[in-house]
């Protein structure tokens, strides 16, 4: 009987994320649910592993790549890459479709924002058995070698050709020019 | 035991799928959803500050910006869930994808399949039924967001 109580009680206890933190020297990000997480993982097209639809290479970089972790199987969601300018981990992880991989990084598990579990900042990456870490902060190379034309100062969010279309047609706040050029100046006045 | 053509072939082809699926991939529940395209970095991270100052039209201009990045959009309910978007009307292309940019910020309905994986929820849009635009004017609360989201006009 005691047995079953105790089974019961630990069925009935909540769960905690694991701590992946033994080994990781990744940086913090002084985000509030931040924790550093270093784990082994396959690099997997997201789409393919949740919905069965699996093109070649991992979709090529057009889709979303995830990290299924091999300690406990669960499918962790890189949203970011290791670079401060609004940069996504796909371009990062690509080279790594389908392989074993080390990753070290921040995993943010926020239990007062809803779905906030499995969420990912990956900062470097290397194949297992490789003793070569790889910075996952190749993002902005490649996006300019695929808009030349926007070469010039700045980050590159302020030069990119498809935020900039749209952002001339529908203002900052995306709610049509003559209201943008309004708060605009309130804003600054 | 020998396969007769009529056999052989969807064998073949249910090999095929079984080579290339994972053994993970789970049915889906089809679903229909009123929600916000958001930038599920920032909401998640709390990088730029609480939930309700980084969606709407407040983050309009962050969330061109992440979406044109890569960081995944996802769809935030009525509910208070966030469902990671990884198709909208047959176009896959989640990561810098030109649909999801087009919608950032923008209130839609999806009616599609949902799909539920650690914690997360995945959404396969099949029908945008309704684009209601940028519904959500908290810029009236919260100004832009970042501050440095629009640069000062020069005089």
């Amino acid at each position: 009987m005691t047995r079953l109580i105790a089974l019961a009680l630990i069925a009935a206890s909540p769960v905690y994320a694991a701590d992946f933190s033994e080994g990781s020297t990744a940086k913090s990000w002084n985000l509030y649910a931040e924790a550093p997480a270093l784990f082994e993982a396959k690099v997997v097209d997201i789409t393919c592993e949740v919905t069965g639809d699996c093109p070649d290479n991992c979709g090529d970089g057009d889709r979303q790549l995830g990290l299924l972790r091999a300690a406990d199987g669960v499918l962790v969601f890189p949203n970011k890459n290791a670079q401060s300018g609004f940069q996504g981990a796909t371009v990062d992880l690509l080279p790594f479709c389908d392989k074993q991989v080390e990753v070290d990084g921040l995993l943010i598990e926020d239990e007062d924002i809803q779905g906030a579990t499995n969420i990912y900042l990956v900062q470097k990456v290397r194949e297992v058995g490789s003793e070569d870490w790889v910075k996952a902060n190749t993002w902005s190379k490649v996006w300019a070698a695929k808009y030349p034309e926007a070469k010039g100062k700045g980050p590159w969010f302020r030069r990119d050709p498809r935020v900039n279309a749209h952002l001339a047609e529908t203002g900052h706040f995306g709610l049509g020019l003559e209201k943008d050029a309004e708060l605009i100046k309130e804003l600054f006045e | 035991m020998k396969l007769t053509k009529n056999l052989a072939a969807p064998l073949c082809a249910l090999g095929a799928l079984a080579l290339t699926a994972p053994a993970s991939a789970t049915e889906g529940e089809r679903i229909q959803i009123t929600g916000e395209i958001i930038d599920t970095w920032c909401y998640f991270s709390g990088v730029m500050g609480g939930p309700d100052a980084v969606v709407g039209s407040a983050h309009h201009t962050c969330a061109l910006w992440c979406s044109a990045g890569g960081i995944p959009v996802g769809l935030l309910g009525e509910d208070g869930e966030v469902y990671m978007v990884l198709k909208i009307e047959g176009d896959d292309q989640n990561a810098s994808g030109d649909t999801n940019l087009n919608l950032a910020s923008h209130e839609i309905t999806a009616d599609g399949m949902l799909y539920k994986r650690d914690g997360l929820n995945y959404l396969v849009v099949e029908k945008v039924v309704t684009d209601h635009g940028i519904t959500n004017l908290n810029h009236e609360d919260y100004g832009v967001v970042p501050g440095f989201a629009i640069p000062e006009p020069k005089k």
